[in-house]
C-alpha cells in the first residue's frame, strides 16, 4: 500500500491509494463550549436530506451527550477498543511525541497504528458493522452527566469549579468529516466512493454502490449508513448544492451547509480551505478556518489517531477532564483550552463570525476598537477590546460586520410593551 | 561439430518443453466437465424436482474462499455446488444445489445479507482470470439473489421487518396506499433508483441480475433491457436449489451465447448471507468445462411406477483427470517426434562428415 502524509498525526501512514488532493476542502469548526444541545442542526439535515422511506434511522448530523451518549451506540468505545486490541496484538504502546511538533506536524507525531495500519491482511480498514439496534435511540443518555459526588445533603460547594467540573457532560455534534483519507472510500471494493476535486466532499456514487456496507463497517465515525429500501449506502453529502453556490439563495457564492447555517447556538463555522498539491493547507492567515485551526490552534480534529484526517475541528469543552479530551482530540487539547479561555484580540474577533451569515466566509479583516474591559483570567490579566471583524465571501464582497461588544438597543418608552 | 551442438541444444529445449507441458498446472486442468444434456420440449425452469433433471449428470464442483482481493473472508460456508444442466436447442438451464443451514432472503436491516449464487462465463475465447475476469478478458455473470426471489412472491416492507414501525407520512408518496409500499411520485428522494441502480428498483421481474465484469471492482449491471436471465430458487432443510436459465443464443455483446455440441467454460460462486458473505467474501470455483449435448434427444422420462432411480450424482472426473493426461499425451508425442527427427538429422550429418 502506498504511503500518504497525514499532518494531523505528523507522519506518513499506509493508505490503499496514493495521495491526490482536492483544490479546496470542505471544513468546519464546531465550538463545543457553546452548543445548547437543541438538535436544530439534526432536524435541519433530516428535513433536507433524510425524510424518505428507508432513512428513518439515518441522522447524518447528530448531537450526542458525552461521555455516555453515542450514535450508533458506543461507536467511539467500540472503535477505540478495536484499535486497542490491535495495539496489544502488535505489542505497540501508542503515544504522541509532542517534542516533534513543527509546522508540518502541529500536534507532534503519533506513534501508534491508524485504522488502515491495524487492519490485518484480510481487510483494508479495521472496523465493525453496527447492527440495527445500535442505530436506534440516537439520543439515548441525553444530558446525562457523570456521577455527582455531593457533600452533605448532596450539595457540593465546588462541584462546578474549573478547570474540571466534578460532574460533567458535554455535547458532541457530529457530521461526516469529509476526511482527507476517508476510511469509507478506502474500504469500498467497488471504488463507488469518491472525494470531489473541487471541494473534497466525500460522496457515495448511488449508481455504483451495491450495498456491500464495507463503508459502514470501515468508517470509524459511523457516518456511512445503509438504506435497506434501496439496498445501497448513503451518507452526508456536505450539502454540496449549497457549497457549489447552486442554491437560489446563495447569490452564486458558496453557502454554509444546512446543519451549520441553522445553528441557534452559533457554534459552527463552515467554509472551504485552499489545499496545496501536497495536501497541506495553503497559508491564509486571514481565512477564519485557517486561523482557528492552524494559527490559534484552538480547534482540533476528532480522534486524529484513527488516521482519516477528519476535516471537522472542535474547540474542546473547557470543563471536561483533560485525559478524556486528550484521547478524543489529541495532545493539542491543553493549549487549545488555555487559548480559548483567554482569547487573543484576534481570536476573540474571529469567534464572533460564527453563524452570522449563510455565505461561507473566505477572508476576514479586523478594525481595532477601544479597550473595554480588563479582568484576571487564570492569574493573568486579560484585556478585551471592542474590535470590529468583517467577513468577505468568495467574491471578496463584504457579507458581515460585527463588533466584539454587541450593540445595545434600548426600546423607547412608548413601545415598552410591544413585541 | 557446430551442427551437433545445435542439435543437442534443441533436444534439451524440447525435452524441457515437454516437461513443462506434462507438469504445468493449467487453469483448464480443473478437469471437471458439466454436460448440458439435450432434451426435447420445455425445460423445468421452475421445477427442481422435475424428472427431467435426472437426464443430466450431476457434477459436484468444489468451492473455496476467494483469497486474492481484499476484503477476504478465509472461512466461507459453501464448500461445493452440485450442478446439473439441460438444454433443448432453444434454452439452457442450470440446477445448482448447495448446503446452507439458514435461509437469508432479506436485506432490509443493516446486518442482513442475502444468500446468493452466480454463474460466470468468459466473453473472450479462452479463459480469463477465473475470479471476475480481467482487463481485456470480460466475463458474463448471472447472479441469483435470495431476496429478489422472495420479493417476487411478496416484497418485504419495513413493516414486515419492524412490525411496530409508525410513520405519519413520507413526503412525495401517495398517501392513499400502504405507506410502506407506496410508489414515489418523485424518485429523486430514492437517489439510487433515480440514477437507475438496478438494485434499488422496487420491483424485479427476475431473481437473477445479468452482469458483466472485467476484473475486481468492475462488476456492472447490464441495462434493464439486457436483463434476460431467468431464475427460480427454493430453500428446504438446509439446501438451496436454484435454477438459472436463458435462451441459448444472445445477440448482446455482454452476454455469453451458446450453441449445441460446443465446449464452454463456466465458474461458480456462492454466498452465505448468515456469514455476512458479500462481494469478494465468497466461495468460488475455478473454471469448469461446459459441454453442450448434441441435438435434443426425446425426453424419455422414467416409466411411471418404476422405482425412481436415485438422482445421478457423481463427481464426474477427478480434478487431476483429463486435462493433464491429455496435455501429457500431446507432450509425449512432440518429444517422440522431435527425437526421431533429430536422430535422423544427426546421422545424416555424421554420414556427410
Ligand atoms: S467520516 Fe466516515 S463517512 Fe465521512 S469521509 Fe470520513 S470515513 Fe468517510
Ligand atoms: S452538511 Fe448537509 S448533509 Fe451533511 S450533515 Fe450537515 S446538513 Fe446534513
Ligand atoms: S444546532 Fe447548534 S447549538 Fe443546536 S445542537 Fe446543533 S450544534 Fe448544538
Amino acid at each position: 500500500m502506498p504511503d500518504v502524509y497525514n499532518w494531523q498525526i505528523g507522519r506518513t501512514m499506509t493508505y490503499p491509494y496514493p495521495e491526490a488532493h482536492p483544490r479546496q476542502q470542505f471544513a468546519a469548526v464546531f465550538n463545543i463550549n457553546r452548543c445548547i444541545g437543541c438538535q436544530t442542526c439534526t432536524g435541519a439535515c433530516k428535513a433536507t436530506w433524510t425524510f424518505s422511506r428507508g432513512q428513518e434511522y439515518m441522522w447524518w448530523n447528530n448531537v450526542e451527550t458525552k461521555p455516555y451518549g453515542s450514535y450508533p451506540q458506543h461507536w467511539d468505545v467500540k472503535a477505540l477498543k478495536l484499535l486497542d486490541e490491535a495495539h496489544q496484538a502488535a505489542g505497540v504502546k501508542p503515544n504522541w511525541d509532542r517534542t516533534q511538533a513543527n509546522e508540518k506536524a502541529p500536534y507532534g507525531v503519533y506513534n501508534g497504528l491508524t485504522l488502515t495500519e491495524a487492519a490485518g491482511p484480510n481487510e483494508v480498514v479495521l472496523g465493525y458493522l453496527p447492527a440495527d439496534a445500535e442505530w436506534r435511540s440516537p439520543n439515548f443518555y441525553e444530558d446525562t452527566s457523570t456521577a455527582y459526588r455531593g457533600g452533605p445533603f448532596g450539595l457540593s460547594p465546588d462541584g462546578a469549579t474549573l478547570p474540571e467540573h466534578q460532574a460533567w457532560f458535554f455535547y458532541l455534534m457530529r457530521i461526516c468529516n469529509h476526511c482527507t483519507y476517508p476510511a469509507c472510500l478506502a474500504a469500498c471494493p467497488r471504488k463507488a466512493i469518491y472525494k470531489r476535486e473541487e471541494d473534497g466532499i466525500v460522496l457515495i456514487d448511488q449508481e455504483r454502490c451495491r450495498g456491500y456496507r464495507k463503508c459502514v463497517e470501515a468508517c470509524p465515525y459511523k457516518k456511512a449508513m445503509y438504506r435497506g429500501t434501496t439496498q445501497v449506502s448513503e451518507k452526508c453529502v456536505g450539502c454540496y448544492p449549497r457549497v457549489e453556490g447552486a442554491d437560489p439563495l446563495s447569490d452564486g457564492v458558496p453557502m454554509e451547509a444546512r446543519c451549520m447555517a441553522v445553528c441557534p447556538g452559533k457554534i459552527r463555522l463552515n467554509g472551504l480551505v485552499e489545499i496545496a498539491e501536497d495536501g497541506s493547507w495553503v497559508e491564509a492567515p486571514q481565512h477564519p478556518l485557517y486561523y482557528l485551526v492552524r494559527i490559534a490552534q484552538v480547534a482540533l480534529p476528532l480522534y486524529p489517531q484513527f488516521g482519516t484526517e477528519p476535516n471537522i475541528y472542535y474547540i474542546p469543552p473547557r470543563w471536561a477532564p483533560r485525559p478524556y479530551l486528550r484521547q478524543m482530540f489529541g495532545p493539542g487539547v491543553d493549549q487549545a483550552i488555555e487559548r480559548y479561555i483567554a482569547p487573543s484580540r484576534e481570536l476573540l474577533a474571529v469567534l464572533q463570525l460564527f453563524r452570522t451569515t449563510q455565505k461561507m466566509i473566505f477572508r476576514f479583516e479586523i478594525e481595532e476598537g477601544a479597550l473595554v474591559r480588563e479582568v484576571e483570567v487564570n492569574g493573568k490579566m486579560w484585556q478585551m477590546y471592542d474590535d470590529t471583524v468583517i467577513g468577505f465571501d468568495a467574491q471578496g464582497r463584504e457579507v458581515v460586520r460585527l463588533s466584539v461588544v454587541e450593540p445595545l438597543h434600548e426600546r423607547p418608552l412608548e413601545r415598552l410593551n410591544s413585541i | 561439430m557446430f551442427k551437433r551442438n545445435f542439435v543437442i541444444a534443441t533436444l534439451i529445449l524440447l525435452a524441457s518443453l515437454a516437461t513443462i507441458l506434462l507438469n504445468a498446472p493449467l487453469v483448464s486442468s480443473q478437469g471437471l466437465t458439466i454436460t448440458a444434456a439435450a432434451v426435447e420440449g420445455a425445460l423445468p425452469l421452475e421445477a427442481p424436482d422435475s424428472e427431467l433433471w435426472r437426464l443430466a449428470t450431476a457434477v459436484e464442483v468444489p468451492l473455496s474462499a476467494q483469497m486474492i482481493a481484499r476484503p477476504i473472508l478465509p472461512e466461507t460456508n459453501a464448500k461445493a455446488i452440485t450442478v446439473r444442466a439441460l438444454h433443448n436447442g432453444e434454452e439452457i438451464a442450470f440446477l445448482l444445489e448447495w448446503a446452507d443451514a439458514t435461509r437469508n432472503d432479506a436485506t432490509v436491516r443493516v446486518e442482513d445479507f442475502r444468500d446468493a449464487v452466480a454463474l460466470q462465463f468468459p466473453l473472450i475465447d479462452g479463459q480469463p482470470f477465473y475470479c471476475m475476469g480481467q482487463q481485456g478478458g470480460d466475463v458474463n455473470i448471472w447472479h441469483w439473489k435470495a431476496d429478489w426471489q422472495a420479493a417476487l412472491i411478496a416484497r418485504r416492507t419495513l413493516q414486515d421487518v419492524y412490525p411496530n414501525i409508525h410513520v405519519d407520512m413520507y413526503p412525495f408518496v401517495d398517501e392513499t396506499e400502504n405507506l410502506y409500499l407506496a410508489a414515489y411520485a418523485d424518485v429523486d428522494f430514492l437517489p439510487a433508483e433515480a440514477v437507475g441502480n438496478l438494485l434499488a428498483l422496487p420491483v424485479h421481474t427476475t431473481p437473477v441480475e445479468d452482469m458483466v465484469a472485467g476484473g475486481f471492482g468492475s462488476l456492472t449491471s447490464q441495462p434493464p433491457e439486457g436483463q434476460n436471465v431467468q431464475g427460480y430458487g427454493e430453500w428446504r432443510d438446509g439446501l438451496w436449489r436454484v435454477i438459472l436459465s436463458r435462451s441459448l443464443r444472445s445477440t448482446e455483446a455482454e452476454d455469453v451465447s451458446f450453441a449445441p455440441e460446443k465446449l464452454y467454460s463456466v465458474a461458480f460462486a456462492a454466498w452465505d448471507g448468515a456469514n455476512r458473505e458479500r462481494n469478494g467474501a465468497k466461495s468460488t470455483s475455478q473454471w469448469v468445462s461446459l459441454q453442450l449435448g448434441a441435438a435434443p434427444a426425446p425426453a424419455a422420462a422414467p416409466a411411471a411406477g418404476a422405482a425412481a432411480p436415485s438422482p445421478a450424482r457423481t463427481a464426474a472426473v477427478t480434478p487431476s483427470g483429463i486435462g493433464p493426461l491429455f496435455w501429457g499425451f500431446i507432450g509425449l508425442l512432440v518429444v517422440l517426434w522431435a527425437l526421431i527427427a533429430l536422430t535422423l538429422l544427426y546421422f545424416r550429418d555424421e554420414g556427410k562428415s
